[in-house]
């Protein structure tokens, strides 16, 4: 073996070690590598690009380098990313603090009462006149992303195990703990928006079987014959409904009474000639704070939203004598489209 | 070799040591899994795994809980069926022929023939419709159903943690103190992972194992199978998994495929069944519409109605219905379909009744 020869295996040998090293990391992680799919070869080749590119010196002058010197910088970088991996991230010299978000839920001007089933007293009217009232409320929220005018910027993080449903939200009226998220480990700074997603989008569900607020068992919202989970959820009555009474094993869907379920959450475009399939009611929503919200480890500012029930009748034209019962993705696709102008801002406490 | 490289190769690996001690206790979980032989190991010529294993390590004791629940009636709503009942082992986990579309509580029949259970590891859809992408949520339905076990699994959780073993067992495989649904879901498809089935006589015949030999018949039904058949029941599961009417009839009172696309041009289609264990799993397609392979092959050279949404491979140029097949033929190709049954995997003590 030429000296050459000796060093290039010794480096190769250090690289190895270094992507060995990543890929326990990422097994520990338990995120990105399964068991038996994933070609270990390949993943050590992007892995040590990512690290060539973000971590280690610039690679010419690196390639130019004697070769004791290279060993010698291999050892540090190498050292400086196995050890980065202990952080959560957030490094010790950026404050963090809390963010309440305040879920408000509102019939146009009025807030959301909820009544029992088969009550036929309405509260509320529709642009056209049509009287409701509401049994039921309440809608999935994950991917919460907020941002700043100089560039802050705070991801929920989202973590969906047989153990829990970390960052995703399950806010149904009535059920007051459900009214409020609570961010926390937020960088201190000013945000002026905020993003989410309504609904539990392909990642979520391909997860396979959740807990906490995705446990079908403890009163998720879910579908099993297509599997995944209803994001939006309106139930009551209307003065319009032409829902007849009727009673299935002794569970009773109410004379005029209505249910709209949203879901739905496969995107496949279709392939050419092929009319299209699916339909992704999953919708992503970005709203704007009429002023900056200041985040300070002395400040823990409430932001409250308004998700507005008259707002998705409206917008959406319902006509309750025709559409009282969606329990399936193409009818709900009405209703995912106006989701946009469902939600808005309202206001803040610093 | 010159005395300085050699003395930085000695610095260096002093840093790795010292590395791999300062960070080894982020590597708690890192320990090898003895998996024994609860390992899902891909075969050989199979599709890549497609269920998220990294979710759920397959155990022993996740294993034998997922087949204690399989087989326990008391899951259902008046303790009268368990999985087991419409999932034989000896039937390749499809039910038994006297029963076509299934028998749930109070002996309500079921809408569509009972699929048989394995190779689930590499599906990217389940049901007739491929309205589940996920294995965890399959047990779902058949637990729900009014028809079948008429539970809700509010109701499974519940009645399980009120049951000390169950309890304890699920302490064990999952290391809770109390049961939850996903857990379950879980436990149910560690069992059915490892229901893979890759040891008939075609599998030996092509691992050149055991001297196995096809006969004159299987010989010519392979080829055959390889021309008229293969294009749907392709790979070595034997179905392209993709939906499609194969014209057993021209009006559908189950849209099949089009209840979960919503498109119309789905309504008829099915999925198209592996033939893996075909000689034991009939009768055959959704509705249970065949009682044998016989008849099956004959619909494919005589019986096949048009319709809209009819399979484009089964309209041939000069508008003839159906795959031209000699009687003879169709004989041979039930000979072929007869080698792919696996006794081995139809007999495993592992996934046998465990009380």
């Amino acid at each position: 073996m030429t000296l050459n020869e000796y060093h290039f295996n010794f480096e190769k040998a250090l690289i190895n070690l270094i992507s060995m090293r990543l890929v326990s990391i990422l097994k520990w992680d338990n995120k990105y590598l399964s068991n038996n799919n994933i070609d270990e070869y390949s993943l050590k080749k992007e892995l040590l690009s990512y690290w060539y590119t973000m971590n280690c010196t610039p690679i010419i002058p690196y390639l130019k380098m004697k070769s004791t010197i290279k060993l010698i910088v291999l050892t540090f970088a190498f050292f400086a990313i196995s050890c980065s991996s202990d952080d959560d991230g957030a490094s010790n010299k950026d404050a963090v603090s809390t963010i309440k978000i305040k879920w408000d839920n509102i019939v146009g001007q009025k807030d959301m009462n909820i009544v029992e089933k088969q009550n036929l007293e309405y509260g509320y009217k529709t642009a056209d006149n049509q009287d409701f009232n509401i049994t039921a409320f309440g809608y999935y929220i994950t991917n919460i992303i907020l941002e700043g005018p100089n560039g802050e910027r705070f991801e929920d993080e989202v973590s969906i195990s047989a153990a829990d449903a970390k960052g995703v939200y399950h806010i149904k009226e009535g059920d007051f703990a459900s009214a409020a998220t609570i961010l926390q480990n937020v960088p201190v700074g000013k945000y002026n928006k905020i993003t989410f997603t309504v609904g539990i989008p392909e990642e979520g569900v391909k997860e396979g079987a959740a807990g906490g607020v995705l446990d079908p068992a403890a009163g998720a919202w879910f579908w099993n014959w297509n599997a995944g989970y209803i994001g939006f959820a309106i139930e009551g009555h209307a003065s319009t409904s032409s829902q007849a009474h009727n009673e299935i094993d002794g569970f009773v869907i109410p004379e005029k009474s209505f249910a709209i379920h949203i879901g739905g959450w496969r995107d496949i475009t279709p392939l050419e000639g092929e009319t299209p399939k699916f339909v992704n009611n999953i919708k992503t929503i970005t709203l704007n704070f009429d002023s900056d919200v200041t985040v300070a480890e002395s400040q823990e500012p409430s932001i409250h939203l308004l998700a507005n029930a008259k707002a998705l009748f409206d917008t959406s034209s319902v006509d309750f004598s025709t559409t009282y019962s969606v329990h399936a993705p193409i009818l709900g696709k009405q209703f995912a489209d106006v989701l946009d102008q469902v939600f808005s801002y309202s206001h803040v406490h610093q | 070799m010159n005395i300085h490289s050699n003395y930085a190769y000695l610095v260096s690996i002093y840093w790795i040591c010292l590395l791999f001690i300062s960070c080894s206790n982020d590597g708690g979980n890192d320990e090898v899994l003895d998996t024994d032989t609860y390992e899902l190991i891909q075969p050989e010529g199979f599709p890549e795994i497609k269920y998220t294993t990294q979710n759920n390590p397959i155990t022993q004791k996740g294993f034998e809980l997922g087949r204690k629940l399989f087989f326990d009636p008391r899951l259902s709503a008046d303790g009268s069926i368990s999985c087991n009942n419409c999932h034989q082992q000896s039937r390749g986990f499809a039910d038994s022929p006297v029963h076509p579309m299934s028998i749930g509580i109070n002996s309500q029949a079921g809408n569509r023939n009972a699929p048989p259970l394995f190779n689930m590891a590499f599906r990217k859809e389940f049901f007739w419709d491929g309205g589940v992408t996920h294995l965890d949520f399959v047990p779902i339905n058949a637990l729900e159903s009014d028809i079948e076990m008429g539970e809700t699994m509010k109701n499974v959780v519940e009645k399980l943690n009120r049951n000390d073993e169950y309890r304890q067992l699920f302490k064990e495989a999952f290391d809770v103190d109390s049961i939850t649904s996903p857990r379950i879901l879980q436990a149910f498809s560690q069992y059915m992972l490892l229901m893979i089935s890759n040891d008939s006589k075609y599998d030996q015949y092509q691992r050149q194992e055991n001297n196995v030999t096809f006969t004159e018949s299987e010989q010519k039904g392979m080829l055959l199978f390889d021309e008229k058949c293969s294009s749907c029941h392709s790979g070595s599961l034997f179905t392209d998994q993709s939906f499609r009417n194969n014209g057993i009839s021209d009006t559908f009172s189950d849209n099949g495929r089009a209840l979960i696309t919503e498109s119309n041009s789905d309504i008829g289609k099915f999925r198209v069944p592996t033939l893996r264990n075909i000689e034991v799993t009939g009768p055959y397609m959704h509705n249970a519409n065949f009682d044998t392979l016989e008849e099956v092959l004959q619909h494919y050279a005589n019986g096949v109605k048009n319709s809209e949404t009819l399979d484009a491979m089964l309209k041939t140029e000069n508008n003839q219905l159906g795959i031209a097949l000699t009687e003879s033929e169709q004989a041979d190709i039930i000979a072929f379909l007869k080698t792919l049954t696996d006794e081995t995997f139809l007999t495993d003590p592992k996934f046998n009744n465990p009380i």
